[in-house]
């Protein structure tokens, strides 16, 4: 009956070619997490930053879990995506991070990466936006055999989450 | 600076000729001089006036000098040079003086003269103005540089002096001007100046101290100080304005060489020994001596160019031409000059020290270590020998490369460094570290082909796409899902018919199409088949029979035998058929082609390469013969069995009917025997029998003819009759015809010239197709040119990469002449299925025509132009133009074979969520998941990629559903040992309350939405919380008919919840659905005017307003949002106003002679009786003049609050009652608003107050002498969804008032005829005026925006959302509906519902006569289904319209049902009636129903029958939005909304704008009611059965709720009311007040009492017993009171139930 709390937001993000950014963002739990209340998924606005690059989201993140078990402990995936001067979307990065496991106050750096994709590709993307992106998702917070990848950094994604543990105390689990 | 050493030349010249002259004309200057010092005095004249800057006046002075000296020089040119210019330079010499302003163009042109004189025309003739406005840059730039052999400075100079001149003439003039205008006497002094110059000098020296005897003379004089310091600078300025002309050194040698022969020391000198002088100066000597002034000049002039020399050596040309006269004009001001930075500073040469000499002074500081190699020695200690570690073995690694020079600096300088040898290692070189750098990269390239990437790695390339919200768009475009891809394919186009066919082409056409015709059905070769398969037949039977010998069929054989025949039977008919249609073709192929060959013969060309053969295909004629034969006796045999089975069958029917008819007849027989014994007999039974007996027998059967034998011969005829038809004859050839295109065409010089105009004109044509997707044009191909043969080949195939649903792929043929472009056809192609996709798919021919009308002068045949192709012109045929596109239109494939179709679903996209875009959860619903064959469904059809690990689960579950048993899975477990490690099981998570109340509560189970506060711990969840949630799963299937009295209702209540759960599930999910204006609240912008509110235009008009503090407005009040609230925080605010018409007391007569009245006749009137005895009982009747003390109670959730009483039957309260309100759960979400069904129900009641009588009194001794009792006199209800949604309630209500009130009446009843007339609803009932509002307001609740599901017509949805935008733009308030929301959650069009329905027959039969009545009737039976808002029970939801038949089924509804139903009857009877959509009070949004009778209309208010003539100022209907019927719907368009002042006439289109009009015709919308509907007789005894529970339940209650008091019941005067309660019912509750109280009179003459009938519609016996609390009657706490109550339901059909409830108090009275 242990519960895991997850209250905060997703601060914003910086460090991208541009700054009107916005961010898909979920929560990923193996089998044995069950989801209290909350949305585990979501979608942020787009952020015009006027002053700075720093693209501000403020997306609350609000997930209360309950867990019979540690395996797949929660994990935060966001895709940054970018929303160009006619409206168009692409993709920025991919990135993931684990919702930390100790309780208290937390400001996670969530970096994030950007397939790369054939010099053609590259070449396209120049001129006319878009991008590779991953055929499944998945892959963000799944361990794959990622190094044939070719990715690029991107900017990071600032979080900061707020952790209650509760009865993890129970079943020996110090926190 | 080409000019510079011409200038530097030029200036010695000058000067030395400048120094000649200083002696020559040295009396001149010192005219000069003084003229200068009048310039100056002037121009401080000028200061004191303040008007002059002080720059300019010195500058001006200083420029005068300037030219008086140029002029000399001018002079002396003027020698040297052409006579006639120094004559022009004299006489202006005197002019200059005299008028300043005209010596400047002069002096222009003086100066042009002399360059032209010259013959140097370059420089232009300037204008002044010109002049003046040129910068003297400029100028000086604008003069080339001449290189001069003469030794002459003029031009320079004259340049130089033009400039200055004319900047003095600029000042000048200005000064002039002012001067002028102060000084008039000025210019004349200065003539005189010029005549004799002593005077003049002693007249400046006499006015100057007049001047400084002005009150503030020293202060001017400081100011002129102060102007001359600036005016020095000015000038340097101005100099440095100048294009710069010598170097600083010249300028320094020539000021030092020319006017300074003392050495440098000296100015500073001088300096020293003016400065006391200026200070003396300034110390206030006001006189300063001449003597001074011929000193100071020398000075004064040496400092004024030594300035210049020092800073900007620019101008020294013009410092010179000043120098002079600053000599000696200088005199009293400018000596004055006090200290002036230049004063202290000096120029010094700049220092350099040179570079061998820098270089040795460096090194003394610095240290350069050198590049040579250090010797080894040096580095390693002493006697050390350098040791190589490499060489003994040792491993050194590799240095690292550096270049040796580096290397040797860095060695040098460590070895200069204390402990240098420690850097060292032993071999003497620098200690290193191994080269870190690795030779290869860490990091391999990879060299992997796409293809064997992981899947899972492999990325996409996706270009940025754009977010679509509009819902026309395909689900999934723009997402991961990809894009969509027709394919169009045109390949080509064949002419059939085309105006520039001839004649031959024409039937060429048609040969070639019989061809194809021949050739298709060759292809299919039926008649081959069908002949097959006789013959196939024909054996099976023979075997068959011949198995069987002819005897012993079963049964079963001979059914079959008999079905065989059945199907040769069949088969030879089609066969036939076939036949003859094969050799009428080829009769017809050969007939044409045979009028090709005469129309060839006949024109004497050929056009066309159609060729013809036909080839035989001999036969054997015996065998052929013997076929044939054979055939046709087969058939005859055939026939003639089937004739003679057929025959024997007839006989058989014959017989059997034979025998019918006899024993009819015989029976008949009987019967009359029978009757005659009835007649007899009185007996029911026999009757019953008799009539059964006549249904039996029914009509009497003919008598049958027997049939004839058939003619075998005529059968054998018929066949061969007909094989000669369609038959080839025995032995004839097989004609096989072949058409071939080999026939030549004659060439165009063998034709006459109409063929040829004809043939030249095709030449001309070209054809191209544009392809238009969704009305849209997107290509089209390239233009083709008609070929003669008029085929068209395109072959193009258009990729159309679309975004929205396909609505028509059109393709249009366009032909071009010349340069005018014609569109012949238009061909539709069908949007193909999603599994037509290129490459498999075939392509199509399209016909196309086109009825345009072509004529040509040639052998053209034309286009729709009658032709023959007989001599005489008979046989007229018309052709259009016409033909085959083949074209193909298929779904495009992807790269890696996905097919670029979109799913065939139009499921409304569910919540995108943001990361799965597929989510079978999202697009079937969680409830789907359970269901396996939807599963089943939704993937096949959302084509769910099998190979996708995203959908490996599903596909599984689908493997294992299809499969039907559940195999052992193959797979691995990822979390394998998470059993192991699970700190608790499944069960025990379940188990924890908590966790389940979080949970239900996110997952809005109604119980559960919107709970707050969920305890933290486990124990402080009671299982209490779960009760009702359990029972509520628990019970669902269970019907409670305790509850609601009757069975049918209770499973239409259990519907109703059933639908409404449905329909909240439905509604949940888009809930979840936000729009911008949901989350970003925005306020307005002020706008000043323009169309709606102009915010700020309306304020700012405002605050224009004159205060009117005694006619106080209504703000617009802050609308609150229902998120921040709280219990308590919402009130609602009533003020009751006033009431007219309130019933008034009628004196009671307690007197047994009132018994007695009770046996007068009715027509004896009651008032004039009465006035006598209340007169009379003045003791009992203490407030005798009091006809009624209304008060007003008003009840909403409990809380009871009343006004204070008033007086009279038009009392006026204002009051103000404030009542809390409480939402349930403590939920104020929107939501949780809107399904509040609590009601305010306002009370009218009287207040009686009676003394108690003297018996009583004397019982209760010094107790209570009187007895107030409160009479309940109607009331209103409003429920307050209606408040709520309409954020305040203003208007004068109708009080729903009992027809009868016992004991009152009304003050002044006209009675009314019953006709349709106004002042009837003016005079019945009674009204009350009331405010009602929610405080603080709040926001209400929106609708769902949900697009729902649709069956109508795109373009029809799209007409009504423009229709209703439109409407909404013009006119905000007023409600406009076209599509709504049926049960099911389809959008279906509103006229749909409109439809004549049969009302129940016993209404109608109830007053024939009478048509109004029935109408009445009609409502009435309307106004009793139940009314329940659809906003309540669907809470938040929107407006479902539900059918009739459903309505009468469900038997509850909204006021939209009860008016479509109302509607539907009144157009069923023949009567005009329109659906009004508007609002009204207090419902709202509501629909009535309006009708056309007699010349006027009516307002039906559905839901309590009620009409009103449309200028009933009671009317409850506000404002009218929009009317509908059958086949329109109009939007009122009005000037104003209210039903009194607009016209209904629906054709006129200024008021009323329809939907469907000549642009949109009505397309022929089938209707949702059903035909007719179906009553079902109620029944009647189950009525009584409901009547005497109701009773049973209300007298059980009026006990209960009188806990303290005996509740005696008065049996005989509830029988009384009983048998009074129908009556009222069939009169419909009117005319029969009178009659009934006299009844009622007579009866209880002993009892004071009061009393009404309710009447109610039935749903549940809840309402009914709210009503009879709500009145209140109960309360009377009497001891001696007596109650009678009865109840009366009327079954209407359909059971519709009317409920009548009488309840009385009596009071003894003795």
């Amino acid at each position: 009956m242990a519960e895991l709390h997850i209250i905060g937001q997703i601060i914003g993000a910086s460090g991208f070619p541009q700054s009107s950014l916005f961010c898909k963002w979920g929560v990923h739990t193996g089998g044995a997490w069950r989801l209290l209340s909350g949305l585990r998924e979501g979608q942020t606005q787009v952020d015009f930053p006027q002053t700075g690059e720093m693209a501000y989201w403020s997306q609350p993140v609000d997930l209360h879990y309950t867990t019979k078990g540690l395996q797949g402990w929660p994990k935060l995936h966001v895709q940054v995506w970018h929303q160009d001067s006619f409206g168009r979307c692409e993709l920025y990065g991919y990135g993931y991070c684990h919702i930390p496991s100790s309780p208290g106050h937390h400001r996670l750096q969530c970096v994030t990466w950007r397939p790369l994709g054939s010099w053609q590709e590259q070449l396209a993307q120049m001129f006319v936006g878009g991008g590779p992106q991953l055929r499944s998702p998945d892959l963000i917070y799944s361990g794959a055999d990622r190094y044939r990848l070719h990715t690029v950094a991107m900017g990071v994604v600032e979080v900061e989450l707020g952790i209650i543990l509760r009865h993890f105390d129970r079943y020996g689990i110090e926190s | 600076m080409a000019s510079t050493s011409d200038i530097r030349d030029k200036l010695r010249q000058k000067r030395r000729a400048f120094q000649e002259s200083l002696v020559r004309v040295r009396d001149d200057t010192q005219a000069l001089v003084s003229m200068a010092m009048d310039v100056n005095r002037d121009s401080a004249m000028e200061d004191l006036a303040g008007e002059e800057e002080p720059a300019e006046t010195l500058r001006r002075s200083l420029k005068a000098q300037r030219q008086r000296r140029k002029k000399k020089l001018l002079e002396e040119m003027a020698v040297e040079e052409s006579q006639t210019g120094a004559d022009e330079e004299e006489m202006e010499d005197g002019e200059e003086e005299e008028d300043v302003e005209t010596s400047a163009v002069e002096e222009v042109s003086e100066v042009q003269s002399i360059q032209q004189s010259r013959g140097r025309s370059e420089t232009e003739p300037e204008t002044e103005s010109e002049a003046a406005a040129r910068s003297f840059t400029r100028s000086s730039r604008d003069l080339p540089p001449l290189p001069m052999s003469r030794p002459s400075s003029s031009i320079s100079e004259s340049s130089m002096r033009q400039r200055m001149r004319e900047k003095l003439r600029a000042a000048r003039s200005k000064a002039e001007s002012l001067l002028q205008q102060e000084v008039p006497v000025e210019p004349a002094s200065r003539l005189q100046s010029l005549r004799d110059r002593d005077t003049l000098t002693r007249f400046d020296r006499e006015t100057e101290p007049e001047l400084r005897h002005v009150p503030d003379g020293d202060s001017s004089e400081i100011l002129g100080k102060v102007k001359f310091r600036e005016a020095v600078r000015r000038v340097r300025i101005d100099a440095q304005r100048e294009a710069g002309i010598p170097t600083g050194e010249e300028a320094y040698n020539f000021f030092t060489f020319n006017f300074d022969p003392e050495p440098e020391e000296e100015p500073s000198k001088r300096r020293k020994k003016r400065r006391p002088k200026s200070e003396q100066a300034e110390g206030g000597q006001e006189e300063e001596g001449e003597g001074e002034g011929e000193e100071e000049p020398e000075e004064q002039e040496r400092e004024v160019e030594r300035e210049p020399a020092r800073e900007d050596d620019e101008e020294e040309e013009e410092e010179r031409d000043e120098e002079a006269a600053l000599v000696r004009d200088g005199e009293e001001d400018l000596f004055l000059i006090e200290q002036s930075s230049q004063d202290f500073l000096e120029v010094r040469k700049a220092e350099y020290i040179g570079y061998n000499r820098r270089v040795q002074r460096e090194s003394e500081l610095l240290f350069t270590p050198s590049v040579r190699t250090v010797p080894a020695s040096n580095k390693l200690p002493d006697n050390m020998q350098p040791r190589y570690l490499e060489e003994e073995g040792l491993y050194v690694g590799e240095r690292p490369v550096v270049s040796l020079t580096n290397e040797n600096i860095l060695e040098n300088r460590i070895l200069r460094q204390d402990q240098a040898t420690k850097w060292f290692g032993d071999d003497g070189r620098i200690i290193v570290l191994p080269d870190p750098i690795k030779e290869s990269s860490t990091r391999p390239p990879l060299f992997h082909v796409e293809g064997d990437l992981d899947p899972s790695l492999q990325t996409v390339y996706r270009k940025a796409i754009k977010s679509k919200y509009a819902k026309r768009y395909m689900p999934g475009v723009g997402d991961t899902q990809g894009d969509y891809q027709l394919d169009v394919d045109v390949a080509g186009l064949i002419f059939s018919h085309h105006g520039l066919f001839s004649r031959e082409h024409v039937l060429g056409a048609r040969l070639a199409q019989l061809y194809d015709q021949h050739l298709s059905r060759q292809h299919k070769n039926l008649t081959r088949l069908l002949t097959d398969k006789l013959s196939g037949l024909r054996n099976t039977i023979r075997n068959m029979l011949e198995l069987h010998g002819g005897q012993g069929l079963s049964e079963i054989t001979q059914q079959r035998i008999a079905e065989y025949k059945q199907e040769v039977k069949i088969t030879r008919q089609m066969r036939d058929a076939e036949q003859e249609k094969d050799r009428a073709l080829l009769k017809n192929i050969v007939k044409v082609w045979k009028e090709i060959k005469a129309l060839r013969e006949f024109q004497r060309f050929t056009n066309t390469p159609f060729k013809l053969y036909l080839r035989r295909e001999e036969v054997d004629r015996a065998s052929d013969e013997r076929e044939h034969e054979a055939e046709i006796l087969a058939e005859v045999s055939e026939l003639q069995a089937e004739s003679w089975e057929d025959y024997e069958k007839k006989v058989t029917e014959y017989k059997q009917q034979n025998e019918e008819w006899k024993t009819w007849k015989k029976k008949q027989k009987a019967m009359k025997k029978k009757k005659k014994k009835k007649q007899q007999s009185q007996d029911e039974e026999e009757d019953e029998v008799e009539e059964e007996s006549e249904e039996e027998l029914g009509e009497e059967p003919t008598k049958p003819d027997p049939p004839e034998e058939p003619d075998l011969d005529a059968v054998e005829r018929q066949v061969r009759e007909k094989a000669a038809r369609i038959r080839r004859k025995p032995g004839e050839p097989i004609l096989v015809p072949e058409l071939t295109a080999s026939s030549n065409i004659t060439p165009n010089e063998q034709c006459p010239r109409a063929e040829f105009g004809r043939r030249q004109d095709v030449l001309k044509r070209s054809l191209f197709v544009k392809v238009l997707y969704n009305d849209k044009e997107v290509s089209r191909t390239d233009s083709r040119a008609l070929t003669a043969d008029f085929r068209v080949h395109f072959g193009q195939i258009f990729n159309l990469k679309i975004i929205n649903w396909p609505e028509s792929i059109k393709l249009q043929v366009y032909e071009t002449v010349g340069s005018s472009t014609t569109q012949l056809a238009e061909v539709f192609v069908p949007v193909p299925e999603p599994s037509i996709l290129t490459g498999s798919a075939t392509s199509e021919q399209l016909e196309f025509s086109s009825n345009q009308r072509v004529t040509f002068n040639h052998e053209g045949v034309g286009s729709d132009v009658p032709f023959s192709f007989e001599a005489d012109g008979s046989n007229r045929l018309t052709l259009l133009t016409s033909g085959k596109l083949s074209c193909c239109v298929s779904w495009a494939i992807g790269e890696d074979d996905i097919p670029l179709a979109p799913p065939m679903t139009h499921a409304s996209a569910g919540i995108n969520s943001g990361i799965m875009q597929m989510d079978a959860i999202a697009c079937i619903g969680a409830s789907g998941l359970n269901d396996m064959k939807k599963l089943g469904k939704w993937a096949a059809e959302s084509r769910l990629d099998p190979n996708d690990p995203n959908n490996a689960s599903i596909m599984q579950l689908l493997s294992v559903v299809s499969g039907g048993e559940v195999t052992v899975p193959d797979y691995f477990r990822l979390e394998q040992l998470q059993e192991e490690f699970n700190f608790l099981s499944d069960e025990e998570l379940d188990r924890s309350r908590r966790f389940r109340l979080l949970r239900l509560r996110t997952q809005e189970v109604a119980e559960f939405r919107g709970y707050k506060f969920v305890p933290t711990l486990e124990r402080e969840v009671s299982e209490k919380v779960f009760q009702d949630y359990e029972k509520r799963l628990r019970d669902g299937e269970i019907v409670d008919t305790k509850e609601h009295l009757d069975a049918h209702r209770a499973l239409v209540a259990k519907y109703l919840q059933k639908v409404r759960e449905s329909v909240v599930n439905r509604f949940l999910i888009a809930k979840h659905h936000f729009l911008l204006s949901d989350v970003v609240l925005e306020e307005e912008v002020p706008t000043i005017g323009g169309p709606g509110a102009g915010v700020l235009g309306l304020n700012l008009f405002k605050l224009a307003e004159p205060k009117r503090p005694l006619k106080p407005r209504r703000k617009e009040r802050k609308k609150v949002t229902a998120q921040n609230l709280s219990d308590g925080d919402i009130k609602l605010l009533l003020n009751i106003i006033r009431a007219y018409d309130i019933p008034i007391r009628k004196p009671q007569a307690s007197k047994p002679s009132v018994a007695s009245k009770s046996t007068r006749s009715v027509t004896e009137t009651f008032t004039t009786g009465h006035s006598s005895q209340t007169a009379m009982q003045g003791t009992d009747w203490p407030f005798n003049q009091v006809l009624v003390r209304p008060f007003v109670e008003v009840t909403f959730q409990r809380t009871v609050l009343q006004t204070s009483t008033a007086e009279g039957p038009n009392p006026c309260w204002n009051e103000e009652i404030l009542l809390s309100f409480s939402a349930p759960n403590g939920d104020y979400s929107t939501t949780s608003l809107q399904s509040v069904k609590d009601e305010v129900f306002i009370n009218i009641f009287d207040e009686v107050v009676y003394e108690i009588s003297e018996a009583e009194r004397e019982r209760e001794r010094g107790g209570l002498y009187a007895h107030v009792e409160r009479h309940w006199l109607g009331c209103v209800k409003i429920p307050f969804s209606t408040i709520y949604r309409q954020s305040r309630i203003d208007g004068t209500f109708k009080v729903e008032m009992p027809p009868v009130l016992l004991g009152y009446t009304k003050e002044n009843h006209l009675v009314s005829d019953g006709g349709y007339d106004i002042v009837r609803n003016l005079t019945e009932g009674a009204f009350i005026t009331l405010f009602i509002t929610i405080e603080p307001q709040l926001v209400p609740g929106e609708t769902i925006r949900e697009k729902f599901d649709t069956e109508e017509d795109e373009r029809v949805l799209l007409a009504s959302e423009f229709f209703e935008k439109d409407a909404m733009q013009r006119f905000p308030d007023r409600p406009c509906l076209t599509t709504v929301i049926d049960i099911n959650g389809k959008t279906v069009f509103i006229t749909r519902y409109i439809r004549p329905l049969n009302p129940p027959q016993e209404l109608l039969d109830a007053s024939p006569n009478n048509p109004q009545e029935t109408m009445e009737l009609v409502a009435r039976y309307v106004s009793l289904i139940p009314s329940l808002p659809d906003s309540v029970s669907f809470a938040g939801v929107c407006d479902l319209w539900s059918t009739c038949n459903q309505f009468l089924t469900l038997l509850a509804g909204d006021e939209e049902e009860h008016a479509v139903l109302l509607c539907n009857y009144f157009l069923s009877m023949g009567k005009k009636a329109w659906l009004i959509i508007g609002t009204a009070i207090p419902e709202g949004l509501t629909a009535y129903v309006l009708t056309y009778e007699q010349s006027r209309y009516l307002i039906w208010n559905p839901s309590n029958g009620q009409y009103y003539g449309q200028y009933d100022t009671f009317c409850p209907l506000q404002t009218i939005g929009c009317l509908i019927n059958a086949d329109n719907i109009w939007f009122n368009i009005q000037m104003y909304d209210a039903p009194m002042r607009i016209s209904f006439d629906v054709t006129k289109s200024k008021f009323w704008k329809p939907f469907f009009s000549r642009a949109f015709s009505y397309p022929g919308l089938s209707s949702v009611q059903p035909e007719e509907l179906v009553y079902r007789r109620t029944d009647k005894a189950a009525a009584t059965e409901l009547q005497d529970r109701i009773e049973k339940i209300l007298r059980e209650k009026i006990m209960e709720w009188r806990p303290r008091h005996p509740t005696r019941w008065n049996r005989y005067c509830s029988s009384t009311l009983r048998h009074f309660l129908p009556k009222l019912e069939l009169s419909g509750g009117r005319d029969v007040a009178e009659e009934h109280r006299l009844e009622l009179q007579s009866l209880l003459g002993e009892y004071r009492i009061s009393g009404f009938p309710l009447h109610l519609p039935f749903s549940e016996i809840q309402p009914i017993i709210e009503a009879v609390y709500s009145t209140g009657v109960h309360k009377v706490e009497m001891s001696n009171v007596e109650f009678a109550l009865a109840v009366y339901v009327h079954p209407y059909p359909n059971n519709v139930l009317s409920v009548r409830v009488y309840l009385a108090s009596l009071i003894r009275t003795r």
